[in-house]
């Protein structure tokens, strides 16, 4: 895997190019690059919010959690057409929290673990902070 | 006096990015509100070895501003955020952002609930986003980036 913050051809080379306008160029380049990495941040906040705002959404994700399926199976399961099932799971997938793959002519989505796998580790440390301090919290004032 | 037995309880809900806690406590609502808006909160928000709240203090009323700080992991932390409802003793809501870490807080709200011999609070930690959530959301985003960054060196040389 590559390093996404450093142009590959600089990392190569060690020290960039000797002249001024050599370095020139790598500062515009890494302003460039800082400046895209500033929008995707931006983007990927939009991208999750906007996923995971729409209850149906949500929904299909919690379904999807019970086990695969595809675009027909889920609209049955919520009562909706295709393409409105469809338009949804275009959503999910483009913020990477639903898996697809084609077995024969099908097209199978599942949840892809590993966004929601680091959001549950990240979840954990709240989740035991908030037992932690609820119980020293009661500790403390029944003890006063 | 009679002490109510139960515990802490705490459960996360992954797809929303939600806590919910609660415990019952063997004191009055207006005692347990007090804990939660004066600097008494540095004697619970400690878990040993794991984090500790050093500091904290906070204009309490609507639009008043709260911050905290400690060391979490042997690392500092602030968390900072606004009070947007303050009711005594049964609710309190603020938001909560840890400094140095972008996107929208999370609302952090606490209910009390006279229960006979005491309180019920419950705890509503809602809208946390993992930092890894959205670096996975910018995958696609950071592709174009490496290709840019493969492209912008070469046209000039």
């Amino acid at each position: 895997m590559r390093s996404p913050s450093l142009p590959r051809r600089e990392r190569e080379n060690g020290i960039p190019g000797t002249g001024a306008q050599s370095r020139a160029l790598t500062h515009f380049s890494k302003y460039v690059i800082n400046r895209l990495q500033i929008m995707s941040r931006i983007h990927a906040k939009t991208d999750a919010f906007r996923a995971i705002a729409d209850p149906t959404r949500r929904a299909i994700l919690d379904r999807l959690r019970a086990g695969p399926a595809n675009a027909g199976t889920l609209a049955a399961d919520f009562q909706s057409s295709r393409p409105a099932v469809s338009k949804h799971l275009k959503v999910l997938r483009e913020a990477r929290l639903v898996v697809d793959t084609k077995i024969g002519r099908e097209r199978v989505y599942a949840v892809n673990p590993v966004p929601l796998q680091s959001v549950a580790g990240w979840l954990e440390g709240y989740r035991s902070f908030w037992q932690a301090s609820l119980t020293r919290l009661k500790r403390n004032l029944e003890a006063k | 006096m009679s002490e109510i037995k139960t515990h802490a309880r705490a459960v996360a809900d992954v797809v929303d990015g939600l806590i919910v806690a609660s415990v019952e406590i063997a004191r009055p609502p207006e005692r347990v509100f007090q804990a939660l808006t004066t600097p008494e909160i540095t004697e619970w928000w400690v878990n040993p070895g794991v984090f500790d709240t050093r500091k904290w203090s906070g204009d309490v009323r609507v639009g008043g501003r709260w911050s905290a700080s400690g060391i979490a992991r042997g690392a500092p932390y602030t968390l900072e955020g606004e009070f947007l409802e303050v009711d005594p003793p049964r609710k309190l809501v603020q938001t909560w952002s840890r400094l140095g870490m972008d996107g929208e807080p999370s609302v952090l709200t606490y209910l009390l609930e006279a229960i006979d011999g005491g309180t019920r609070l419950t705890v509503r930690h809602a809208g946390i986003v993992a930092p890894e959530q959205r670096q996975n959301m910018s995958a696609g985003w950071r592709t174009s980036c490496d290709r840019l960054s493969e492209i912008l060196p070469t046209q000039k040389r």
